[in-house]
């Protein structure tokens, strides 16, 4: 079987497979690889010291696209090098968002049929968490890891939130609290994103580098591929592909299953780009949707000082976690709001500085008695991602005015709020700005500013699943509609986005795709 | 004749810099070294008293590692939501030599004396934050920026062992951070 890309979702297909298939697992990929564990301390050093990219050459040259591209990184372990290993899951709603709250779309699969291979995510990748109140966190096991522990700031900062009446619990990640699968315990090196030093946070490399040493699978790096065949039968047939350090010359991939794992850029995109005279608008696209439906959510933060002696530093990348707004009834005067909810502690607005409140240029001890002064008080950041219902309109297309050196058109990106959460964005962000400053209020606190990204956090479609190929381009185990032998997994299949960090669900949805793709694969006893 | 120092001063101010930069860039990587004095007056007339001589000198020493493996051009990491890449600007070690260079009067002065001298020099710094340190257009400022965004500025200030961005044990993260040495921690508990 052949795997087009090497990120999270890829990792997990081909761990899994080769965990329970026989065969060889052949992965393309269009970047390079990453440096190894032992190089990372240095190039993080580089990083704090002068701001440098940690993975250097993660990239392919003349990607520049037009629209909110979320990360250039193309490289042996995708985005997922660099990610912050943040690991919440979809709760229950989201899944079915329209019988539910009469938005959006429901999804072919429930959380129910998804919770198994949560948990299986969740072991693969080492997730520490706690157990949140069942009725917000409802989960089969626990955690594979105790908790992070939550750090002096943030044991301050619970106590605050609760007295806003609102449950917080530490955020499950994909960081190890204790040594789990021959990586380290973390130790506060707090640049999770984007380098841990350590190997306690999991990035697709380990699950590489394992299947490597096995010999269970074969990456071809900096090989790009560019289109996908389909024979008579409507099976995908070859992958073309041509490499990156040889000019001319296309090198084909042949195989029985083909996995796009290309993230919820470059899966749409290579299934537009395999268009022929057969298939005019791209393969897998009878409906019409490929690259349609992009999705993700977007957040609205506060920075609360409050009158609590905080010390940034401790921990900065853990936080607090609430599913609270996420798992609320369908509201009476039909509109529609949910969100998650994260605490920090942060160091925002308190930092130190050249000049002191009068305008005079400070120096010597001035410098650090004004910072003292100000950091008398804590600053909490708070961030909550509401749910964005993603429109038709919300899409990748091909720019036919910008294209890569082998002549292919480059994505475009532009996403779009479907009607109903573009009529309600508004009122959304003021009633999530409203919480914050009852929340400021209840500890004694005052928001110091407020701001909304207006890019969409952990994006992904363009290729949804679904039951019906008239609606959708793959069923709920990510194999097209229109291709057999041709999945695609991850992220590009999502209905919606959900109002929490995404992968962990990127990963489950994988591993449920590879357990069907495996159905047709020799298994490793025989 | 020009002097080293001279003919630096003068091509920073009055020649287009991309024309002499490689050479410029070469002689102020001696001429840092030569100045280490001015470097390290200035070091403790700016940086807090309570880091001491010896405090200072070793940040200045850290400063002037910093700007030696300054690497042009570097790959900087991404920005989130952009497709646009990142490279470090060309090294500000010729500008800031010069400016060092013009510092001199400093060395030996009292240390309220050379803090009128720095103003004086900063006058058309119009900036309230730190700037990264690359982007200083002082040396001055990139001296405070150096020294303040580091891990150790925050232990000063919070007079306890943060540690930020260090290897530290998780299981010490729950309970107030340790006092420095000497110290005591206050704590909202």
């Amino acid at each position: 079987m052949c795997i087009i890309g090497s990120g999270i979702s890829a990792a997990m297909v081909a761990d899994k497979l080769a965990l329970t298939r026989a065969g060889t697992i052949v992965v393309v990929e269009s970047g390079d690889e990453m440096p190894p564990l032992d190089r990372r301390a240095a190039l993080r050093q580089r990083f704090l010291d002068y701001d440098e990219n940690p993975w250097p050459r993660d990239h392919l040259d003349g990607y520049e696209v037009e629209g909110p591209l979320q990360s250039r990184s193309m490289c042996v372990g995708g985005l997922a090098m660099h990610w912050g290993g943040v690991t919440p899951r979809f709760s229950p709603e989201d899944f079915r968002l329209q019988s539910q709250f009469g938005v959006g779309t429901d999804w072919p699969i429930s959380y129910e049929d998804l919770e198994a291979h949560y948990l299986e995510a969740e072991e693969v990748l080492g997730v520490a968490g706690e157990q949140g109140p069942s009725e917000m966190d409802p989960r089969s096991k626990p955690f594979p890891m105790p908790m992070l522990p939550l750090t002096y700031n943030l044991s301050l900062l619970k106590d605050w939130v609760a007295k806003a009446g609102i449950t917080m619990w530490s955020q499950p990640s994909a960081k190890n609290s204790v040594p789990y699968a021959g990586r380290a315990e973390c130790c506060r090196n707090d640049t999770c994103t984007p380098i841990c030093p350590i190997g306690a946070k999991y990035s697709p490399d380990f699950t590489w580098n394992a299947l490597r040493r096995a010999n269970r699978v074969q990456i071809h790096t900096r090989t790009l591929v560019r289109r996908l065949e389909v024979d008579e039968r409507n099976r995908v047939e070859r992958a073309v592909a041509v490499s990156r350090d040889a000019a001319g010359g296309e090198i084909e991939f042949r195989a029985k299953q083909f996995v796009v794992a290309g993230g919820y850029v470059w899966s749409s995109h290579l299934l537009l780009t395999s268009r022929t005279a057969r298939f005019p608008n791209g393969i897998a696209n009878g409906s019409g949707l490929v690259g349609k439906y992009l999705t993700g959510h977007r957040n609205v933060q506060a920075y609360v000082r409050l009158p609590i002696k905080l010390y940034p530093g401790i921990n900065e990348q853990h936080s607090l976690v609430s599913k609270q707004f996420m798992r609320v009834p369908r509201r009476s005067d039909g509109r529609y709001l949910r969100h998650d909810l994260r605490v920090w502690e942060s160091a925002s607005g308190q930092g130190p500085r050249l000049r002191g409140d009068s305008g005079a240029l400070m120096l010597g001890d001035e410098i650090l008695s004004d910072w003292r002064r100000r950091t008398e008080q804590g600053v909490a950041r708070l961030r909550a991602y509401y749910d964005v219902i993603p429109d038709r309109a919300s899409e990748l297309t091909l720019d036919t005015s910008r294209k890569n050196q082998w002549g292919d058109p480059l994505p475009k990106l532009a996403f779009r709020d479907a009607p109903e959460s573009a009529e309600a964005r508004a009122w959304t962000e003021d009633t999530i700005k409203g919480l914050f400053n009852e929340m400021a209020r209840a500890g004694n606190g005052q928001v110091q500013r407020t701001q909304s990204d207006e890019f969409q956090d952990h994006p992904a479609g363009g290729c949804r699943m679904g039951s019906d190929p008239a609606t959708s381009v793959t069923d709920s185990w990510g194999r097209t509609h229109d291709h057999e032998n041709l999945f695609v997994v991850g992220a590009p299949t999502c209905v919606s986005g959900s109002c929490a960090n995404a992968t962990l669900t990127f990963c489950a949805l994988s591993l449920r795709s590879a357990e069907e793709i495996g159905r047709s694969l020799p298994s490793k006893s025989s | 004749m020009l002097s080293r120092r001279r003919f630096l001063v003068w091509v920073s101010s009055a020649v287009p810099i991309a024309l002499v930069a490689r050479r410029t860039d070469a002689l102020a990587a001696a001429w840092i070294a030569d100045d280490a004095a001015t470097l390290r007056a200035l070091a403790e007339a700016i940086l807090p008293s309570e880091l001491g001589r010896e405090g200072a000198a070793r940040v200045a020493r850290e400063f002037q590692r910093w700007i030696d493996n300054y690497r042009e051009h570097a790959e900087l990491v991404h920005g989130y939501g952009t497709s646009a890449l990142r490279y470090a600007p060309p090294s500000p070690r010729a500008k800031w030599s010069a400016q060092l260079a013009e510092l001199r009067e400093i060395v030996g002065a009292p240390l309220a004396s050379r803090r009128e001298i720095v103003r004086a020099r900063l006058k058309d710094v119009r900036t309230d934050r730190m700037p990264a340190v690359g982007a200083a257009s002082h040396v001055a400022v990139a001296l405070l920026s150096f020294y303040y965004q580091r891990s150790e500025a925050t232990d000063l200030c919070y007079r306890a062992q943060v540690g930020r961005e260090q290897c530290r044990p998780l299981s010490a993260s729950s309970r107030a951070p340790l006092p420095l040495a000497g110290g005591r921690v206050e704590t909202s508990r």
